[in-house]
């Protein structure tokens, strides 16, 4: 029994090392902090990690299947432009002026209805994005780094289009409901009493954004990696020779992988809309997003070689990046050496999960 | 608010614990305000905010977007200094600076763990002018004081800092008119970083003016990211394919784009620039071959503003909802050698940093001279 949780550990070494820092980083973080363990703080810390962790998640299927997404930034922004348009709450018309055209596209509905239908349309272009993605990589032969370079320029200019100057007016109570605690969020959109029903209370402290990353967590990544598609990604990334020669379904595995990363990076565009209730086509910002999300992958103990490691790994990673620049809030330190003190401690972290390096009897076990 | 699931019943509980109901924050009430030298209100039509007043001293956050570009170091090096100077020091029970990149949701998140450590103000330079709406509902709720300055955004819930970035247009534009002496002409116009309240604004108050009735000026608009190296080679590049200007406005980074017109052995045309001392010595060097240069400066000091605004305004005084500093113009005529400028130094670093009616007194030298350690 023992021997066998030992194993486990070894073999997942790295997201165990991942889960391990944050714990400590975490719990350092509450008990230094004056309000620590309470829902202001979990909730806040819930909005802050949210579109990060998606992005972590996206960039991982991918990476899985051994190739790097670096469009995952350009989603989020593409899709948060469109979030700023179809989220608003109220009924518009919406109309598409390009070339000197004017095409009318109708009305879009208002209320409940039209949020809705605007989140549904939101995450639906993210997959959109990260499917053509997949067909740039399988069908046009490209390396994935190089398609998805071009691809997220594409979609940066889309984003750009829609959103020239940031803007736009996201529903307040939408962003309100999303972005606090499940009290609040029964509160706003009122049910369960308003958040008041006794049988609530025990649950109301827990943040929605939380609760959403569960949710996504394990009904979209949980049943993706037990299918057979979800298998075939990671035998792609451990050795695709030998994927091809059992049959596997490489290049269908290889669309999933790039679909899945563009649901994740929409999911995370469509958070950040609602949390910013407007759109930006900031470039800056995708880039720090898709460099991240590759930190985050690392630092989760997914092997950029492909084959190894899990979403769940990832978004531990991307937890371990954000609160590391928690501490600068409560700790006093130099604002100019925050940086260095960041890459210190990142430098660290992805040492100890190489550490097992050091324990390799024959070099040539490296080279797999 | 058509986000409700209609429950008959409900409603009447819904409207009372409403959230939006809840608000608290600064009342709006007639003006003058408090200290009118030094916090100036934009406009006539400018409201003024008093919120209730609490005990000193007080814990006031800065929470930067993005850093490492000369001026946000200025800034912070200000920040610091100012911070630690007499007269602000005893109001001050703590004062903490973060830094958190160009991701506004790092930049919400550091806001609102700011509330919730309970400090009393948070001063900012906001990476988006839009998407503060939920910090600012905390903020008034929890009674903390939100002074956006530099970049400001794009509402009227919040006090906020900054120089008139559309009369900085003007007033380049207008520079360029009377010292060329023409209505007609070619100009290169170099901009800022996209997407940006300060780079929008500037351009629009330069266009307003060159495209006024009777002048037909040919802009040739150019994106240099107030960036010396970017600055340099889009002037470079534009040089190339136009072949010549009659004046230029650059928005920042401009000692590149005067070493671009040097470099291309363009005849120096009278510029409008920003405040780096780099660019004023090159306006004092070469004046007299022509290069008639003006130069305002957006003051990495206005964080020492913001955060004495927001003190006053936890003093309980009556403050203006949006002030306006006054901003510090030099041009050819009027550089002097120690005041303005300072032609012996050579790291880059923006000139104008002195406000005395704000008594903001530490010139560029000495904010930039002092190493991070000092200013601890």
């Amino acid at each position: 029994m023992l021997d066998d949780v030992a194993i486990r550990v070894r073999q997942n070494i790295g997201i165990v090392t991942a889960v391990l820092l944050f714990s400590i980083l975490y719990l350092l973080y509450n008990l230094s902090h004056p309000k620590g363990f309470s829902s202001a703080v979990l909730v806040q810390n819930g909005d802050e990690i949210f579109a990060l962790a998606m992005l972590a998640m996206a960039q991982t299927v991918p990476v899985l299947a051994s190739g790097l997404d670096l469009s995952v930034g350009a989603v989020m922004t593409m899709v948060g432009c469109f979030a700023s348009y179809l989220l608003t709450g109220v009924g518009a018309p919406l109309h598409l002026d390009i070339f000197g055209l004017h095409l009318g596209l109708g009305t879009f509905p208002g209320g409940m209805g039209g949020i809705l239908l605007g989140i549904v349309i939101c995450l639906a272009t993210g997959a959109l994005a990260g499917f053509v993605n997949g067909c740039v990589v399988v069908y046009g032969r490209i390396q994935p780094i190089i398609a998805t370079l071009a691809t997220g320029a594409i979609y940066i200019g889309i984003a750009l289009f829609l959103r020239p100057t940031p803007g736009g007016k996201i529903d307040e109570d939408l962003n309100w409901a999303l972005t606090n605690s499940l009290g609040d969020f029964a509160q706003t959109i009122h049910i369960f009493d308003d958040g008041a029903a006794p049988w609530f209370a025990p649950v109301a402290w827990i943040p929605v954004p939380f609760v959403l990353l569960v949710l996504i967590a394990l009904l979209v990544w949980v049943p993706f990696r037990r299918s057979v598609i979800g298998r075939a990604v990671y035998a792609v990334g451990s050795a695709e020779g030998a994927a091809y020669m059992s049959g596997l379904p490489i290049d269908r595995a290889k669309i999933a992988a790039f679909t899945l990363a563009g649901f994740f990076a929409g999911c995370g565009g469509l958070f950040l809309a609602i949390q910013t209730s407007s759109g930006n086509a900031d470039i800056p910002q995708a880039g720090a997003y898709t460099l991240n999300s590759i930190a985050s992958v690392v630092i989760g103990g997914t092997s950029l070689l492909g084959g190894t490691g899990s979403a769940i790994g990832s978004i531990f990673g991307a937890m371990v990046l954000r609160v590391i620049s928690f501490f600068f809030r409560i700790f006093d330190i130099a604002p100019l050496l925050q940086p260095l003190f960041e890459g210190l401690i990142l430098l660290a972290a992805v040492s100890i999960g190489a550490l097992g390096v050091l324990r390799v009897k024959n070099t040539l076990e490296l080279f797999r | 608010m058509v986000w409700t699931l209609r429950f008959a019943g409900l409603a009447c509980a819904g409207l009372l614990l409403s959230p939006v109901s809840a608000l608290a924050g600064p009342k709006v009430v007639s003006g003058p305000g408090a200290d009118p030298g030094c916090f100036k209100p934009w406009s006539a039509q400018t409201k003024f905010f008093q919120w209730d007043k609490k005990p000193g001293p007080y814990k006031i956050a800065l929470v930067n977007g993005f850093v490492g570009n000369t001026w946000r170091i200025q800034m912070v090096k200000t920040a610091k200094a100012f911070a630690s100077q007499p007269g602000i020091k005893e109001n001050l029970k703590e004062f903490k600076v973060v830094s958190t990149g160009t991701d506004v949701a790092a930049q919400l998140g550091a806001m609102e763990d700011f509330i919730n450590q309970g400090f009393d103000a948070i001063v900012t330079i906001a990476v988006a002018p839009d998407g503060f709406d939920r910090i600012i509902r905390l903020a008034d709720k929890n009674n903390v004081v939100v002074v956006p300055f530099d970049n400001v955004l794009d509402t009227d819930k919040v006090m906020m800092v900054n120089e008139d970035q559309k009369e900085m247009g003007r007033m380049s534009a207008k520079w360029l008119i009377d010292e060329s002496g023409k209505k007609a002409g070619d100009i290169l116009e170099v901009r800022g970083l996209p997407g940006n309240s300060v780079d929008r604004d500037r351009h629009l108050g330069f266009r307003e003016v060159m495209e006024a009735p009777g002048n037909s000026f040919k802009i040739t608009e150019v994106v240099g990211n107030w960036d010396t190296g970017t600055s340099q080679k889009v002037t470079a590049d534009a040089l190339a394919v136009h072949g010549h200007f009659d004046g230029v406005f650059t928005q920042g980074g401009s000692d590149g784009t005067v070493q671009a017109l040097m470099s291309a052995k363009h005849p120096f045309v009278p510029m409008s620039g920003e405040g780096e001392n780099e660019y004023r010595k090159q306006i004092a060097d070469h004046a007299k071959d022509g290069l008639k240069g003006m130069s305002y400066g957006q003051s990495p000091a206005l964080v020492a503003i913001a955060t004495k605004a927001a003190i006053s305004a936890l003093q309980g005084n009556v403050m203006p909802q949006l002030i306006s500093i006054p901003i510090p113009v030099a041009t050819y005529k009027d550089l002097k050698p120690g005041t303005n400028y300072w032609p012996d130094l050579n790291a880059n670093f923006f000139a104008p940093n002195q406000f005395t009616p704000c008594g903001v007194n530490f010139t560029a030298p000495e904010i930039m001279s002092q190493s991070e350690k000092n200013t601890q």
